[in-house]
């Protein structure tokens, strides 16, 4: 994705994402992983019978991941040092799962 | 009398058109029938918001992990392209003979934004 200009991507892409790694009783690690981002395509129509607007919703998300798993530093005795997160092998537009993902949508 | 509504529009496959980021106005035309046999008939130009917003998925913070019990290891950011702005438009039904005429209000976009994907139709 980095040679394309972002700006006018269309589409879903794995993308580069760098977060903090943290849990109580450990020390927190930058980890840069792969993710997913884009645009995928939705709309709204009106129809005639209710609820008079049919809407279409995709987005951008994981269709393919692997599990990683490192040792967070510095954790207290009884806690178990292990972190595990997805690494994205393949991203489409979808339907956001609520059984496997957060569904967050912002204004 | 009382009027069956049939919706007929060729809004399939619009996606091609409009590959450009953002939330924008889409034209299509409605035809609307009193009945089977398109006894009376009406078409109408109206709008509909077609686009492309910005998402994203990425690993879940730990305090979603240990909220949803360790099943949503990915969050999704996501916004949608929907009607910010709609207004109502008459149809105007022609039957034969030019005998009488019917009108039919419908819905059409007048503003599109890349907003919240509503709950009830994500």
């Amino acid at each position: 994705v980095s040679t394309i200009n972002l700006r006018r991507f269309i589409g879903c892409a794995v993308r580069e994402f760098t977060f903090l790694a943290r849990k109580p009783g450990c020390g927190s690690l930058h980890i840069t992983t792969d993710a997913c981002w884009g645009r995928c395509e939705t709309w709204e129509k009106p129809i005639l019978e209710p609820p008079f607007i049919e809407s279409y919703q995709r987005v951008c998300t994981y269709n393919e991941t692997r599990l990683e798993t490192v040792k967070l530093p510095n954790c207290q005795p009884n806690v178990d040092p292990t972190y595990t997160y997805p690494v994205a092998l393949r991203c489409d537009c979808g339907v956001c799962l609520t059984s496997t993902t957060e569904c967050i949508t912002s204004v | 009398p009382v009027i069956s509504l049939l919706l007929l529009s060729s809004s399939i496959g619009w996606s091609s058109d409009v590959l450009t980021p953002g939330c924008h106005l889409y034209p299509f035309n409605v035809t609307i029938r009193s009945d089977r046999r398109g006894t009376c008939k009406g078409t109408h130009l109206v709008y509909a918001c077609v686009g492309y917003c910005e998402s994203s998925a990425f690993p879940s913070r730990y305090s979603v992990l240990v909220a949803s019990n360790f099943t949503h290891n990915i969050t999704s950011t996501s916004r949608c392209c929907t009607i910010s702005k709609d207004t109502k438009v008459k149809v105007r039904l022609d039957c034969p003979q030019g005998r009488h005429h019917d009108e039919i209000e419908i819905l059409t976009a007048k503003a599109c934004r890349c907003d919240m994907c509503r709950k009830s139709r994500y």
